[in-house]
């Protein structure tokens, strides 16, 4: 009887939960699945109507309750639903990345992209690097205190 | 029309932080920590930081208040203390010193406190005797 | 120019300045410390001083609300008139019914607060001084990622949620703060679970914040809370070239449609 095949260590799947806005985003991510393109399963998409509607508290929150990444995608600027909602966004999230730097928890995992509704291949490709650079850096646990 | 601030000592707990409670015509609208306090150097606790809430809240006893019934009626001082002073009495009678608990208080004196638990032991006769922060 | 000297010059501005207003908002000693006091025509002046301490623009805040008619003449330090420029930009106060009185601070107040900017831009009285030099932020960030996150943990640790922090700043003024709502933070838990209150308070002195070193001071706990705010304030002037309380016709960066161009400045190193 030859002996059994050394068990695969399974491999680490990072949760990562993605704030997509409701007229562009969102709706890319819906055209990436009904073109049937291929992307990583660990992303849980939350529809908001403005990626501006992603406060820091949701954010932090999101983190505290073991998200390994955030993702965030809006409205390119100039094509926000709102206006200007996607500028709020575009200051928040880099601010919000500085201060998780200084903190000491990788603010890679905190990532902001403007995405479309004709842009199902990017959100595509966004999902599946993001995912892989998550899956580099590890689980959240390792950094929060629960 | 008037705004001040005067220095004062928070009621909360033994330690009396000292503060500033801020007024304005005539009404205490916050408290601000005192840096130049020995004590406290400008710090103060959730309690100290609300230690003007009370001041002017509308459910802020004015007198003291007797159960009649299901009511809480308004009485005077003398009253009062008539009616507790029986009550103890009563059940130190029917069931011994112990059946009573003494709970005294940061907010008193340290003088008001030994009278207190003198009460307790001496008067009562229970050693059943503890502290406000316990409940 | 000695503090005395000083002093005297400043009871005389606002001697001068007093018939013109409703009143001069000021500090005034009380007992050994100082606490702000609105000074009306008539009053003795000889207790209206100057000290590193107080957060005078709440008390200008309190005043305002309940006097909107009136106007008043307030003696700044540099803080305290950022930060009413600040409030301003919110319409927490009216610039327009407030007469300023802008007083330096001496090199030795500029140390106590570790001010980096210790005089109002309308300045009156007193000489300016060379603002504290702010070593301590890049020698904080020497530290690798993994010592930054241990001394975060230990220093928020110590945490009693006082509400401190929150209480004296004289940019809080929400009626309804996100601190106190269990879903964020959850309550009956102290010290708050890391990283819920304090990354949040960090992030909502965001384009607020002019270091006047308040929250630090009342923390009873001794978290070296403006080292975060400091960071965070030098980000905001390096990446939006945002000065908060600089500018009052600017509008508050983090609320308004001021678009940042270039993202990848604020991609870290």
């Amino acid at each position: 009887m030859s002996s059994p095949e050394p068990t695969e260590r399974p491999v680490y799947q990072p949760k990562i939960i993605g704030f997509l806005c409701n007229w562009c985003s969102y709706a890319g991510a819906d055209l990436a699945g009904t073109s049937r393109i291929q992307y990583s399963p660990n992303i849980r998409v939350v529809r908001v109507r403005c990626s501006g509607r992603v406060s820091i508290e949701l954010v932090l929150k999101t983190f505290h309750e073991g998200a390994d990444g955030i993702l965030v995608l809006g409205c390119h600027i100039g094509d926000c639903h709102y206006i200007d909602g996607n500028h709020r966004t575009s200051k928040r999230i880099p601010m919000l990345r500085q201060l998780l730097d200084y903190a000491g928890i990788e603010p890679e995992r905190l990532r902001l992209e403007w995405v479309s509704a004709a842009e199902g291949d990017r959100f595509a490709r966004i999902v599946n690097e993001f995912t892989e650079e998550i899956r580099r850096l590890g689980p959240i646990k390792q950094v929060m205190v629960t | 029309m008037e705004y001040r601030n005067v220095s004062s000592v928070c009621t909360y707990c033994g330690v009396g932080c000292g503060l500033f409670l801020e007024v304005l015509d005539g009404q205490v609208t916050g408290t601000y920590p005192d840096p130049s306090h020995p004590v406290s150097e400008g710090h103060l606790c959730v309690k100290g930081w609300n230690a003007a809430g009370f001041v002017h809240h509308a459910d802020r006893l004015k007198t003291p208040l007797i159960r009649k019934g299901d009511a809480l009626v308004e009485a005077t001082w003398d009253d009062a203390l008539d009616v507790t002073a029986k009550a103890l009495t009563r059940i130190r009678d029917a069931s011994g010193p112990d059946a009573l608990g003494f709970l005294c208080s940061a907010k008193a004196t340290n003088e008001a406190n030994y009278l207190f638990q003198k009460l307790a032991r001496a008067i009562i006769g229970t050693n059943n005797v503890d502290h406000c922060a316990r409940l | 120019m000695d503090h005395d000297s000083l002093l005297q010059a400043l009871r005389k501005a606002v001697q001068e300045l007093m018939p013109q207003v409703d009143g001069v908002i000021a500090l005034r000693r009380v007992g050994q410390g100082v606490a702000a006091h609105l000074y009306q025509a008539g009053d003795d002046l000889s207790d209206l001083t100057l000290e590193p301490s107080f957060p005078l623009p709440t008390s200008v805040r309190l005043i305002q609300a309940r006097y909107p008619d009136k106007t008043f003449g307030v003696v700044v330090r540099g803080c305290d008139e950022r930060q009413l420029i600040e409030l301003a930009k919110r319409r927490q106060i009216n610039l327009d019914r407030l007469r300023l009185i802008g007083v330096a601070c001496s090199a030795q107040d500029a140390e106590f607060c570790q001010c980096d900017l210790p005089f109002p831009q309308q300045l009156s009285i007193g000489e300016q001084v060379e603002g504290v030099p702010q070593d301590f932020l890049d020698e904080f960030l020497a530290k690798p990622r993994q010592e930054r996150l241990e001394f975060w943990k230990h220093a928020f640790s110590k945490c009693l949620k006082c509400y401190g922090c929150r209480n004296i700043c004289p940019e809080c003024f929400c009626k309804e703060c996100v601190l106190e709502e269990s879903l964020w933070v959850k309550s009956g838990t102290v010290p708050p679970p890391f990283p819920m209150f304090h990354l949040i308070r960090a992030m909502h002195t965001v384009g607020k914040c002019i270091s006047c070193g308040e929250c630090e001071r009342t923390c009873p706990a001794d978290i070296p809370l403006t080292v975060l705010y400091k960071l965070l304030r030098r980000d905001v002037e390096r990446t939006f070239g945002y000065h908060a309380g600089a500018n009052p016709d600017e509008a508050p960066l983090m609320d308004s449609t001021i678009f940042l161009a270039d993202m990848d400045l604020l991609r870290p190193s």
